[in-house]
């Protein structure tokens, strides 16, 4: 019972939790960019919570089903359509066979998740269904959806049901300013005591080069570096170190100029210093940040963003609470 | 000041760094790759993956399930008892070629060099290099052991784009690209051999601790070259 894709949006991919175990040998996690939407989205059509779905950012897709489907719209405020008729988003819906499903204009957040009954059934590679276009693996033939495409989807469950809903407090989308709480780490003493305060004080806006590898922060002010004779095997700019391993969340400063922090299509290494990591309980929001955003890194300790992950655990559970009544 | 090696590092909430040390050094190497070997041994409730690089081993975590502090501890303690292993890996004849339109940098980096396209292609084949360490892309092979007089800063601009197999030289490391990505370091061949192919078995050919040698070839041997390597059915035998 497939779906054909009459238009795949600007970038729509197949996602689902990831693969961990290939990052030493250069293929990164992938999978949703934002967990706990696609988490939310899954349990919402009565999938398991690490189902494969469609990750779509800006703009969605158009998508004509052949069979009655349960549907649910979560993380990016993209509101979602049936035969041009407006459903919600953080919400189950039924589509019936021949009804299309397409999308309004983006009204808040990037990325959305279209989670179907069943799950999009593509084979997996190397434990995993999500996209790796950069590695051309996983997913639709390891690349985005394109127009005529048909996605398979798996057998669907009992316990599938339209109008359930997430309530609005449990739904998470980031602030203005969005703000990434970091902490300070590993090459944090090669920059200038000046530039370890400029970087959490100034606000930074998200770059156009914003995508599933990294996000791209400008407009703060360059960090200097202190002095140094570089190591043997680095490269001669300041901000070079020996390649190393990039860890999810890692704040490198190519040239000390624009951050970027490295996400679940992540580079898993090279030759740039990094700052610091961006927590995991806010790697979701980052997912959810567009071009323009003003963005402002908050500096906290290890036990803050233990506890940071503790709560977005309970979290989850709370949405898996009032997925379940 | 120097610090004391080797040391645990936290990155973030979910991954610590054992360095040890900040240099590229067989020695420290074999450390690191003994410690990842010691660490997926110990099977620690909480460790989800490791990677090894030049000199540190990244390990990521879900310290939910685990006591962060503990786990430090755990790794410090492998880290300091960790006895390198060298001379485990294995060796491969990669085919090569250089220059022209498969290493549009070779005339330039040799002429900075103050050398001939000639001798910068011997002394690039003539060294037996180790594997130090695979990422960035997914089978991207980081070399050690390049000839001083081949060392070269990265390019000022990166390129957007360079072609998959692609023999690049970046400062004092040279290594093997596997599919087409952005880069800032220097072309001077290429190779039909694919280090990275998802349809075959195995789908990565190094790992750290290898040793790699160049064997150059004529551009006019491409072809053939390719036809037997690219499409994942044939790969360099290691010669061990």
């Amino acid at each position: 019972m497939p779906v054909k894709v009459i238009s795949p949006g600007l970038a729509t991919s197949v996602q689902d939790l990831g693969r961990p175990g290939y990052y030493h040998l250069g293929i990164p996690i992938s999978g949703g960019m934002d967990r706990l939407a696609l988490r939310s989205a899954n349990l919402l059509v009565g999938n398991a919570e690490g189902a494969a779905a469609l990750e779509t950012v800006f703009l969605g897709p158009e998508l004509e089903f052949t069979e009655d489907a349960i549907v649910a719209v979560a993380g990016a405020e993209l509101p979602p359509l049936v035969d041009g008729e407006p459903r919600e988003t953080w919400a189950s819906f039924k589509v019936k066979a021949g009804q299309r499903l397409s999308f309004n204009y983006l009204e808040a957040g990037a990325r959305a998740y279209i989670a179907v009954s069943g799950g999009i059934d593509v084979p997996p590679a190397l434990g995993s269904r999500s996209t790796y276009a950069l590695g051309a693996l996983g997913g639709l033939e390891g690349r985005n959806l394109q127009v005529g495409d048909v996605v398979a989807l798996g057998e669907s469950g009992n316990s599938v049901r339209e109008g359930r809903s997430v309530p609005g407090h449990l739904r998470r989308l980031p602030g203005t300013p969005a703000e990434l709480r970091a902490i300070p780490g590993l090459y944090w003493h090669r920059i200038t005591e000046e530039s370890k305060a400029s970087f959490f004080d100034d606000t930074w806006k998200v770059a156009s080069e914003a995508d599933r590898i990294g996000y791209r922060f400008q407009k703060g002010r360059s960090l200097n570096f202190n002095e140094r004779t570089q190591p043997f095997g680095a490269g001669s700019d300041p901000s070079n170190i020996v390649d190393s391993c990039y860890p999810y969340g890692s704040i490198q400063v190519p040239g000390g100029t624009e951050p970027i922090v490295l996400h679940r299509d992540a580079v898993s290494g090279g030759g740039y210093f990094m700052v610091g990591t961006v927590i995991s309980a806010d790697m979701d929001l980052i997912g959810q940040l567009q071009p323009n955003m003003d963005t402002k890194f908050v500096e906290v300790d290890l036990e803050t963003a233990l506890a940071a992950r503790r709560e977005r655990r309970n979290h989850l559970e709370r949405i898996r609470e009032s997925v379940k009544e | 000041m120097s610090p004391n090696y080797p040391r645990v590092l936290p990155c973030g909430d979910s991954a610590l760094t054992i360095e040890f040390g900040n240099e590229i050094d067989a020695r420290l190497n074999e450390q690191v790759i003994e410690l990842d070997r010691e660490v997926r041994r110990a099977r620690l409730p909480g460790v989800i993956e490791t990677v090894p690089t030049y000199c540190s081993l990244l390990v990521h975590l879900d310290p939910v399930n685990s006591a962060h502090a503990d786990l430090i501890l755990t790794l410090s303690r492998l880290a300091r008892d960790v006895r390198p292993q060298p001379g485990k890996g294995r060796r491969w004849r990669v085919p090569v070629v250089y220059g022209g339109n498969f290493g549009e940098d070779l005339d330039a980096l040799a002429k900075a060099r103050g050398i001939s396209p000639e001798q910068a292609i011997e002394l690039h084949s003539e060294t037996t290099y180790r594997v130090f360490m695979v990422g960035f892309m997914p089978g991207f092979t980081y070399l050690g052991g390049l000839d001083p007089r081949l060392a070269t800063p990265r390019r000022g601009t990166p390129r957007r784009r360079i072609p998959g197999g692609s023999v690049a030289i970046g400062g004092g490391q040279t290594a093997i690209g596997s599919i087409p990505s952005p880069s800032g370091w220097h072309l001077i061949g290429r190779t039909p051999v694919r280090s990275f192919h998802p349809d075959r078995n195995p789908i990565f050919l190094f790992e750290p601790g290898d040793a790699v040698e160049f064997e150059p070839f004529p551009a006019e041997e491409w072809e053939r070259l390719e036809a037997q390597f690219a499409s994942g059915d044939a790969f360099p035998k290691s010669c061990a």
